[in-house]
């Protein structure tokens, strides 16, 4: 246990103090205007002196983005299952599906603001908008990829199509839809800032003033929350999956 | 419907942009000057609030003083950071952006000021019967404003807004044109023209009249360049003030070249928008002193205010921010 500790968490600390340093020391070497590119430790000066300002947004912005994220695998779910149960509704719907995850949410981001006015409504819609993709795409794969000896074997049995869906396909597609979770995660956090760019609140309006206001040490501040709420959700997401698969599939297993 | 609506996106981008630029170098504003070209950024699209640089273009005014002109920029360009970077000579940003980029340590200075009078103002529906600003903030409703602006933080400071929604401004009207109790931040000569001839009855009340008013589309360059390029920048401001006069005399053919430019403002509104921008470019003090100019107390006066609201973290030292090369005892404006 201690071993694993070292092995996983000493490369990835190491290789953080590295590049913080260089950082640091290169940006003060080559005299680059704060106004362009912040030392690491004027960052953290800023962090600190606005967190006041930086945690009850970033509170806000994970509101939006676990509500939104909440509701993409609801939806992406239900509507996994929908297109799996039969080809011809997936011939039917799948390329709207991928239609919709093309549209760049940065050009649609203004109308959410018609659509829902401003505010929450807004922000969560962005972050559902492009998290709800990769949680149908790997979710209908998982779905679909279920081993058709196991099909057989339930249809020998009279099994009916809500137990199979229950006791096999999704049981089965567990790991796809936990990658897809994974994806969108990450994905979430960025929908939800473009929201908020729009829509109003959460670190997305930190970022927009510190620019206006031209402290670029305040706007990587903001920026490095973001990116810790997105690691917070994947790192959630994986405890997830390792709960949910530790016991019986390969991917957790023994580890 | 002014705005286009990616821009604040832009302008996160155009940061951005600018890493990259300033990493991959390529021909810098030194060189550039020596082959007698100097570049302006702007930092928005062709509009009546650069009349006189586009009327100074269209004319001799530039290449008399043997200038090639090359304006660059546009919405969400990082022009501050481009001056400083030394990406170009010259560029366009408010006073309050001035000060800020000098408190945080960059040497920043303002050579012109085209507006007196800052051309911002929050616009509402007249039908609603407000006589004030702070009518406007007790009255609630929704206000959009561009996040982080420094007259919100004096509103803030000096009116209750308990009651107003403050909201991003989108670059759009259409939230205004829907919502009777909607307010929004306008530049005088764009958007409360576009409303009414969209078939809205708009009323505007400039933020200078709440007592913060910083000098706007202000001319800036670096500090070195205005000491010790100090004939170079005093000719391109000449230039400038003589295109402005220009366009404050006639601004129809200045008009036609940006609406080539800007072809989502049509003729109307630029002629109109320059029409309603006159009394702020002009005004007594510009007239005794030369359009641009700009006075030591205005600039002692925001940079107190600034400090005030905490947008700065020290002293500004007002002396140090402006030098507006040929407008102190220059030549007064012609008369008509």
């Amino acid at each position: 246990m201690k071993r694993r500790f070292v092995e996983n968490v000493l490369p990835p600390a190491a290789t953080f103090v590295l590049t913080t340093a260089a950082a640091e020391f290169g940006i003060r070497a080559a005299g680059i205007s704060p106004l362009l590119l912040p030392t690491p430790s004027a960052v953290a000066r800023a962090a600190l002196q606005h967190s006041s300002t930086l945690l009850p947004a970033l509170a806000m912005t994970a509101q939006a983005v676990v509500a939104g994220l909440a509701l993409s695998i609801a939806v992406g779910l239900l509507v996994a299952i929908a297109l799996s149960t039969s080809r011809w509704v997936e011939r039917a719907f799948y390329p709207y599906a991928i239609f919709f995850q093309i549209v760049p949410i940065v050009a649609i981001a203004p109308l959410l603001v018609i659509w829902f006015g401003y505010g929450m409504r807004s922000v969560v819609a962005a972050a559902f908008i492009v998290s709800v993709f990769p949680v149908i795409a790997n979710s209908l794969a998982g779905l679909l990829s279920v081993d058709p000896a196991l099909g057989d074997l339930f249809r020998l049995y009279g099994a009916s199509r809500a137990a199979t869906l229950w006791k096999l396909s999704l049981p089965w597609a567990l790991p796809n839809v936990l990658t897809g979770l994974r994806i969108a995660a990450g994905l979430a956090v960025i929908g939800a800032i473009v929201g908020e760019f729009v829509g109003g609140g959460g670190l997305g309006v930190v970022v927009l003033e510190a620019m206006r206001q031209q402290r670029t040490d305040l706007v990587f501040a903001a920026v490095l929350h973001a990116a810790a709420l997105g690691l917070g959700l994947f790192a959630a997401v994986n405890a997830t999956s390792h709960f949910a698969l530790r016991r019986w599939h390969s991917q957790e297993k023994d580890t | 419907m002014k705005r286009f609506d990616a821009s604040k996106i832009a302008r996160t981008l155009g940061i951005i942009m600018l890493f990259a630029a300033v990493a991959c170098g390529g021909e810098d504003a030194a060189t550039r000057a020596a082959a007698g070209k100097v570049a302006i950024a702007l930092n928005w699209k062709p509009e009546p609030e650069f009349g006189g640089l586009y009327e100074a273009q269209r004319t001799d005014a530039f290449t008399k003083r043997g200038f090639d002109l090359e304006i660059t920029g546009g919405p969400g360009a990082p022009v501050v950071q481009m001056v400083d970077a030394g990406k170009v000579e010259f560029g366009i940003a408010a006073a309050d952006e001035v000060l800020l980029a000098r408190d945080r340590g960059t040497d920043i200075v303002a050579v012109f000021a085209t507006y007196q009078t800052n051309p911002q103002g929050i616009m509402v529906h007249a039908s609603r019967g407000l006589q004030s600003l702070p009518d406007v903030f007790a009255a609630g409703g929704t206000l959009a404003v561009e996040p982080g602006v420094a007259y919100l933080k004096f509103f803030e400071k000096h009116f209750d807004l308990a009651k107003m929604k403050i909201v991003p401004y989108g670059y759009s009207i259409a939230p205004f044109l829907s919502d009777k109790d909607m307010a929004q931040q306008v530049f005088v000569t764009a958007e409360p023209i576009a409303a009414r001839r969209q078939g809205a009855d708009p009323q505007v009340f400039l933020i200078a009249e709440s007592g913060f008013n910083p000098y706007a589309a202000v001319v800036i360059t670096t500090g070195a360049r205005a000491r010790g390029e100090s004939k170079r920048v005093a000719d391109f401001v000449a230039a400038l003030r003589e295109g402005w006069r220009g366009y404050l005399d006639d601004p129809s053919q200045a008009n036609a070249r940006m609406g080539a430019l800007n072809k989502e403002m049509d003729g109307e509104t630029f002629r109109l928008g320059a029409e309603a921008q006159k009394p702020l470019i002009e005004d007594a003090f510009a007239r005794q002193r030369g359009i641009g100019a700009m006075s030591l107390e205005r600039w002692t006066q925001l940079g107190e205010q600034l400090r005030e609201l905490g947008l700065i973290d020290h002293p500004a030292q007002p002396e140090q921010c402006f030098a507006d090369a040929g407008a102190t005892g220059g030549a007064p404006a012609q008369s008509r």
